[in-house]
């Protein structure tokens, strides 16, 4: 077949639109974005392609050629997918794709030839099937671009200045705090996706409480003065990004607390700052990802992966902890990756030969993967008590 | 209702044709006029003579109107086998003559040609008010589709008592001389030598090595688009670039010939020798004026030429003689002003299609 490049615009968008319908309905059912946007990129990525390279590279395109084309694209795709760090789940993202290609294949080299008269003499041109495909998939964007917009939150912009709390969010919204803006007495997050960006919270039982909700981002948000855990997550999915807590003279409450979220899917702590209190960062029966984080002088642990949690930690630094730095503890299953353990002490109150200063510690029934973290001046560099073990791997055996 | 439209010649070009427009006509809306009810008589003689038993063309080479199912798919079905999509996938797949002479044969049965079939050579086709007069009837919209217009052999050879056309039936001799360089030629060089004659190949220039008759880009607007802006005199060269002889390169026509070269059974020669006999696999006559219905049709109407074609509209019609009421269009060989490969079933499509969309937008239809 030799297109022309009108032809092959025509063909890739009439071939595209079944998949986007498709992806349409998927969005709606699974209220996310990914399969729009990623039929989007298709879209996008196999026009310049068409433009730049198909069209001068295949003035003669064979049938075969379609499998090439299709790796091709699918490779430009997945690079852009994973640089943009677009949040399409691998197996469903690749599966829509080859839905897609497949599609594609089958149409044009079957359903268009079979329906329309000349469609190879006049180098894969639909005529005004081509033309009402184009309105039809540029509708299908504008009309999800749309909905997205519409179905953004509203944001609600706190003003500099102190606000007294506790403030409770019962609804979807975006709360962005000015520069300045301090709730005094703890914020609750009860409702799906709410993001509460730079915002100082000051003292409250917790700093932030998530309880039993979905989607919730807390970004660049400083918690002092609370007086049991700075953010404490249960039962709900969570992304925690650069965020500080100040526990310090707190000698019962934890940094960040995210427990019993099993079922919410994986949540994350991200380029956090933790100084003080009993623990830094801590999971129960969760998988969070702890990256990126400081934390620094804690009384218990520095970072806990705990009660049959499966969790990893990577490239967090960790200094003057007291007793313990990383712990697997639990039933659980953890990976701990290029992490910095500095002088972790020996917590010779306690008496406890658990908390001799361990740089990394797994117990009752733990495993804990280890790879490639400096440990410098701990009590003990590592250990594994109460039927647990250390694996030095880059792959984490769960 | 009475005839509108007519057909006149009944090969595959206008068998072709016939096949696009009973998508929007009943038989007894059109009139065939052919000497043959077989649609594929001439050509089966044809390929027999050169003992042919693949075609050129690829799934695509068949008279359906368009271009899927083509005949990759038939045989995959047929044979419960994935082979052929995967041949026609990698631009491998030719269909057998057989198949390709089965597909017609069942075309022609389900489609009604033999009730459009008017046996009559047509002699005239004049235009007249609101259409045209074939020998006598009228029509709004006239495909000319008359064919070769005959077996070419050159001057010099015409009264040498050896010759014979490739595409006349024949056996060989044990010196044979083939004149040519095209597909015909090659499959005669095949032959010959499977028939343990000693072969000399006479040629003026050198065969072009492609897959098609044209470049594979002629067959679609990719390629037609540039060509169809050419001035008249640059369309002529390319045309007779385009008619040079070709045939496929591949192993299949290369090994057999190094292999009778070593043993001294093939060679090339700039002249006729003394072999025994001589096959002139040199095609056809060419041009408009070797064909009486079109020569007679072009001095009547003084219509444009170009030394040998006759000059066409993109589509295939004849200017100045199309027009929304009526239409007069050429197929086949006559037609390589507007589609260069006009004498392949493509081309028969190509203008099928055309002639079909200007029936269809016409205003008295």
């Amino acid at each position: 077949m030799s297109y022309t490049l009108r032809g092959r615009i025509d063909s890739r968008l009439a071939a595209l639109l079944p998949v986007l319908l498709v992806a349409c309905v998927l969005a709606g059912v699974l209220r996310h974005w990914w399969p729009v946007e990623l039929v989007a990129l298709m879209a996008a990525v196999g026009l310049a392609l068409d433009l730049e390279v198909w069209h001068r590279l295949f003035p003669y395109q064979p049938a075969w050629a379609m499998v090439a084309i299709g790796v091709a694209e699918l490779a430009a795709l997945m690079a852009i997918v994973y640089g943009f760090g677009l949040q399409a789940p691998l197996l469903p993202a690749l599966a829509l794709f080859g839905a897609g290609w497949l599609t594609s294949v089958v149409l044009t080299q079957a359903g268009f030839p079979r329906f329309r008269l000349g469609y190879a003499e006049d180098g894969g041109e639909l005529g005004q099937v081509g033309i009402v495909a184009t309105a039809a998939v540029a509708l299908a964007f504008v009309g999800s671009a749309a909905t997205f917009a519409v179905r953004l939150p509203p944001v609600v912009h706190l003003s500099a200045g102190v606000h007294q709390g506790p403030l409770v969010i019962t609804r979807r919204e975006v709360l962005q705090g000015d520069r300045g803006a301090v709730v005094r007495g703890g914020i609750v997050v009860a409702h799906d996706d709410v993001a509460i960006r730079n915002v100082t919270v000051v003292g409250g039982e917790n700093g932030i409480t998530v309880d039993g909700v979905r989607g919730t981002v807390l970004d660049n948000v400083t918690v002092q003065g609370a007086k049991l855990d700075g953010i404490h997550v249960r039962g709900a999915g969570v992304i925690v990004r650069n965020c500080t807590v100040d526990m310090l003279g707190n000698r019962i409450g934890q940094g960040i607390d995210i427990s019993f979220n099993m079922d919410t899917g994986m949540s994350m702590v991200e380029g956090c700052t933790i100084v003080g209190g009993m623990v830094g960062i801590t999971t129960h029966s969760s998988m969070t990802e702890i990256v990126h984080n400081r934390v620094s002088r804690t009384t218990g642990q520095a970072i806990s992966v705990a009660e049959m949690s499966m969790g990893s930690a990577t490239d967090n630094e960790i200094r003057d902890a007291l007793g313990v730095a990383l712990n697997c503890d639990d039933q659980s299953m953890c990976m701990f990756e290029h992490n910095t353990v500095v002088g972790t002490r020996v917590d010779r109150a306690s008496g406890d030969p658990s908390r001799r200063g361990f740089g990394v510690l797994a117990s009752f029934r733990s495993e804990a993967d280890l790879w490639q973290n400096r440990l410098v001046g701990n009590g003990v560099a590592m250990g594994a008590v109460t039927e647990s073990l250390l694996r030095r791997t880059s792959r984490p055996s769960w | 209702m009475p005839e509108r439209v007519a057909v006149v010649g009944s090969g595959l070009a206008g068998f072709t044709a016939y096949q696009t427009l009973r998508r929007a006509l009943e038989p007894g809306e059109l009139a065939v006029f052919g000497t043959d009810a077989d649609p594929a008589a001439a050509w089966r003689v044809r390929a027999s003579a050169i003992r042919q038993r693949e075609m050129r063309s690829e799934s695509d080479g068949h008279c359906l109107p368009t271009t899927f199912p083509g005949l990759a798919f038939a045989s995959a079905r047929r044979r419960g086998s994935l082979r052929p999509l995967l041949e026609s996938a990698l631009d491998r797949y030719h269909p057998t003559v057989d198949e390709f002479l089965a597909h017609v044969e069942q075309l022609r049965e389900r489609s009604g040609w033999d009730d459009s079939f008017v046996r009559r050579r047509v002699e005239h086709v004049r235009a007249v008010d609101d259409g045209f007069e074939v020998d006598g009837g009228h029509f709004r919209h006239v495909l000319l589709a008359p064919g070769h217009p005959g077996l070419n052999i050159p001057e010099e050879l015409r009264d040498d008592p050896r010759v014979v056309h490739s595409y006349e039936p024949h056996d060989y001799a044990p010196t044979v001389t083939v004149v040519g360089a095209g597909l015909a030629a090659a499959t005669e060089w095949l032959n010959a030598l499977a028939a343990g004659a000693e072969v000399v190949s006479v040629r003026r220039r050198e065969p072009v090595r492609r897959p098609l008759n044209v470049p594979r880009d002629y067959f679609s607007r990719r390629g037609l688009a540039g060509f169809h802006r050419l001035p008249p005199r640059e369309r002529v060269e390319r045309l007779r670039t385009l008619s040079a002889p070709s045939y496929p390169a591949g192993d299949r026509w290369d090994e057999p010939l190094e292999q009778a070269a070593r043993e001294r059974r093939y060679r090339v020669e700039p002249s006729v020798n003394g072999s025994a006999q001589v096959i002139c696999a040199t095609g056809f006559r060419r041009g408009f004026g070797d064909d009486e219905l079109l020569a007679r049709l072009v001095s009547e109407h003084d219509l444009e030429t170009a030394e040998d074609w006759l000059v066409l509209d993109a589509d295939s019609t004849v200017p100045g003689l199309s027009d929304s009421t009526r239409t007069l269009a050429v197929a086949g060989a006559p037609a390589q002003w507007a589609f260069p490969a006009a004498d392949t079933l493509a081309g028969a499509r190509y203008v099928a299609h055309r002639f079909l969309r200007r029936i269809e937008s016409c205003r008295t239809r």
